[in-house]
């Protein structure tokens, strides 16, 4: 008898355990604590610090909003100039600590180290800026990433200046010495080779990511003499690559294509007539954002904080909280107001299709997002003291992505040149 | 071909230069105190940030832009008269009698400190400052355009080479610091004041550092890192070199910089790795550098 008191004795108590576990999972908690990964230092943070101002004014707009179903967002911001190492032991402090929710990473690099980790400890990421194609090679259930991937990018920008320099013979690429860079030279190389076979790089170079200096890869771009100059270069790199290439001339020699050009036109003095682009089609002051018409108040808050306009990182950054804010949302629809659990907020991750400040985002099967790819031409303007995108044109994403499972260097192997007729036309987005 | 080669050789000379200025600060230093300092780097990149920020501040006030050239050099000196004593009579000194290892230590310490000294100071976001390369204008050779500013830097660099000599052949103190290189130990019972000659030979050390940091502002961005990326190319330079020798220097520049202007030219997967291969190679054939010895020790 004594022995059956004991066991309903610890029957009950293990049954009010569980019950109150299962209440405090359910209660709102005080604060949402989301990790914030990007660049804070060194020559990256040229790129990442935009990033962390955008979700600072997120974070302010959506806690004076409210919060996220009720609830206030706070976040912790981890500096990935320390390193993967370091990148990935703060991501599982945080994750084994207060965190909810991961808004990581900025660097390709990070993303593919980060992806594994996030569905080790179950904790639902979104990689807010890197794009390496590689990243949903393996599946993973709670890593999403809202933008295209690097296909999608490099062939948007390869096709751009294809369609508007259709004698183009001679080309050289310059990108960082790591995998973002080479990968994109793989994608232009192979859709040149793809629709425009006749082309020839003539000098493919590879400066180490945070190097001071370029002169001598520009004397090798001056004697190679191309008709057009691609580059992804990036941050503080971009920069210094533009301030020392202009004054010698490589902008007047070569048509030039900055892939993340945008992100410099405030702060270096980049003539007219450079191909540009947003890595996607988070610029704030395309015609669908403002249709759209909240990126322009995002950008007015921006600048009244920070003293500039917003660039693509910053824009990227805070669509990565409007697919957070809309992934919770979703999960609390479905749990019917009870604060989700992790893996409720990843379910909810699933198959997202959101507007944007800047477009339309929705996940693919694999995870990866499709976005628009706007690629444009700089431009003076009247009212804007800097040169902005013009002659712009928007690929539909989904266009530009290879089907599903389908070795994506392979799939730009089928494509021909009639690709262009399917296309819209450069100035075509107005 | 001269199409091909003048180019090679006038971006090899220009790179040379500014890698000279700081291996000839890092092997001076070494043959006086017989110190590997591995915050050498460091003294490049303050020299840097100082020169880019009375830059910027000479163009924000008004003054004339010119004054920019002046800035270069008196940024340089402002850095060496403040952190060389004060590294060499506290940190450094301490270090003399213990062991090479110690001093590799307390030296690199001393690089984390200030590497960190100069993000509170000057923040972490790139620094720009290219008045004295915009005044200067260009110049077309073999094709291609350069900056005149790069012409500037390899004439810098031979006044420099030439300067050290005279100072060290000719000079009481040059002949004095010599003697020291020379024999310590009998300089000392001659009645040279050591102390002296180690402030004096390694505040020049720290001004030739910084002097090659504020003349790479108007043509390079100054960012945090800067100061360990020279480093390992001055080592690199000071090891074919070999440790303590100016010549050495001087040639181990142009040998190293070339190594890199051909592997951008012609093999650019090479890039990053051709300055060690070289470094390498050197020191198989020649393990004391090209103009080292075990025996002998010279500046």
């Amino acid at each position: 008898m004594q022995h059956f008191r004991l066991k309903a004795l610890a029957v009950a108590a293990t049954a009010l355990t569980t019950l109150a576990t299962s209440a405090m999972a359910q209660d709102k908690p005080e604060s949402l604590d989301i990790g914030v990964f990007t660049f804070l230092s060194g020559p990256a943070a040229a790129y990442g610090m935009p990033g962390r101002q955008g979700a600072e004014i997120m974070i302010e707009q959506i806690n004076a909003d409210g919060g996220i179903g009720g609830v206030p967002v706070s976040a912790t911001f981890v500096d990935e100039a320390q390193g993967a190492e370091g990148v990935i032991s703060e991501y599982r402090r945080l994750a084994e600590g207060e965190a909810d929710f991961m808004i990581a990473a900025l660097s390709s690099g990070n993303c593919l180290a980060l992806a594994p980790i996030a569905d080790q400890l179950q904790m639902p990421t979104v990689g807010w800026n890197c794009d390496t194609h590689q990243l949903f090679k393996e599946s993973h259930d709670y890593f999403y990433r809202p933008n295209g991937n690097t296909i999608a990018e490099f062939m948007a920008y390869t096709l751009y200046f294809l369609d508007e320099n259709p004698d183009v013979k001679r080309v050289a690429i310059i990108n960082p010495d790591y995998s973002f860079g080479h990968d994109a030279a793989e994608i232009v190389k192979a859709t040149l080779k793809a629709v425009k076979p006749e082309t020839e790089v003539v000098a493919e170079l590879f400066p180490k990511l945070g190097s001071s200096s370029y002169q001598t890869e520009i004397s090798r771009l001056a004697a190679a003499r191309p008709d057009v100059i691609f580059s992804n270069l990036w941050g503080g790199d971009l920069e210094n690559f533009i301030r020392q290439a202009q004054p010698r001339g490589i902008f007047a020699q070569s048509k030039t294509v900055l892939a993340l050009g945008e992100t410099v036109l405030q702060r270096s003095n980049l003539p007219e007539g450079v191909i540009v682009g947003v890595l996607g089609d988070g610029w704030w002051r395309s015609p669908d954002a403002e249709q759209i018409g909240q990126a322009g108040e995002f950008a007015a808050t921006y600048n009244a904080k920070f003293g500039e306009d917003p660039v693509f990182p910053a824009v990227k950054m805070a669509n990565a909280f409007l697919v957070m804010k809309a992934a919770y949302e979703k999960a609390l629809e479905t749990t019917g107001g009870t604060w989700p659990t992790h893996e409720q907020v990843a379910g909810a991750l699933e198959g997202l299709s959101i507007e944007t400040l800047t477009g339309e985002m929705s996940f693919r099967e694999d995870n990866d997002g499709i976005v628009d790819q706007i690629v444009g031409t700089t431009t003076m303007v009247e009212g804007i003291d800097y040169p902005v995108l013009g002659n712009m044109v928007r690929y539909d994403g989904a266009a530009l992505l290879p089907p599903l499972g389908e070795d994506p260097l392979g799939w730009i192997g089928t494509l021909s040149p009639s690709i262009f007729d399917e296309l819209p036309d450069p100035g075509s987005y107005k | 071909m001269l199409q091909t080669i003048i180019p090679l050789l006038v971006d090899a000379l220009a790179n040379a230069a500014l890698i000279f200025f700081v291996a000839v600060g890092l092997t001076l230093v070494f043959s006086v105190l017989r110190i590997l300092n591995v915050a050498h780097g460091s003294l490049y990149s303050i020299g840097a940030y100082v020169a880019a920020s009375v830059g910027l501040w000479i163009v924000a006030a008004g003054l004339p832009e010119w004054l920019t050239f002046p800035a270069l050099l008196l940024s340089a000196a402002f850095v060496a008269l403040l952190f060389g004593p004060l590294i060499e009579k506290t940190l450094v000194r301490w270090t003399y009698d213990k062991s090479e290892a110690v001093q590799v230590l307390v030296t690199f310490g001393l690089f984390l400190i200030l590497e960190d000294l100069q993000r509170m100071v000057f923040g972490v976001q790139s620094v720009y400052q290219d008045t004295p390369m915009s005044l200067l204008g260009i110049s077309q050779i073999g094709g291609i355009v350069y900056l005149n500013y790069q012409l500037l830097l390899i004439a810098l660099a031979i006044v420099v080479l030439i300067a050290l000599k005279v100072f060290i052949a000719y000079s009481r103190t040059g002949k004095l610091l010599a003697a020291v290189v020379a024999d310590r130990e009998v300089s000392q019972a001659m009645g040279i004041d050591t102390g002296k000659m180690f402030v004096i030979a390694f505040t020049i050390g720290v001004f030739l550092a910084a002097l090659g940091g504020a003349l790479a502002t108007p043509t390079s961005g100054v960012s945090p890192g800067l100061g360990a990326e020279t480093m390992v190319l001055a080592f690199a330079v000071a090891a074919v070199g070999g440790l303590g020798q100016v010549e050495g220097a001087a040639l181990a520049s142009i040998i190293v910089a070339m190594a890199k202007v051909l592997a951008i030219y012609f093999a650019p997967a090479l890039d990053a790795v051709a300055p060690y291969l070289v470094m390498l190679v050197v020191l198989i054939v020649r393990p004391y550098g090209l103009f080292g010895s075990g025996a002998t020790r010279r500046i």
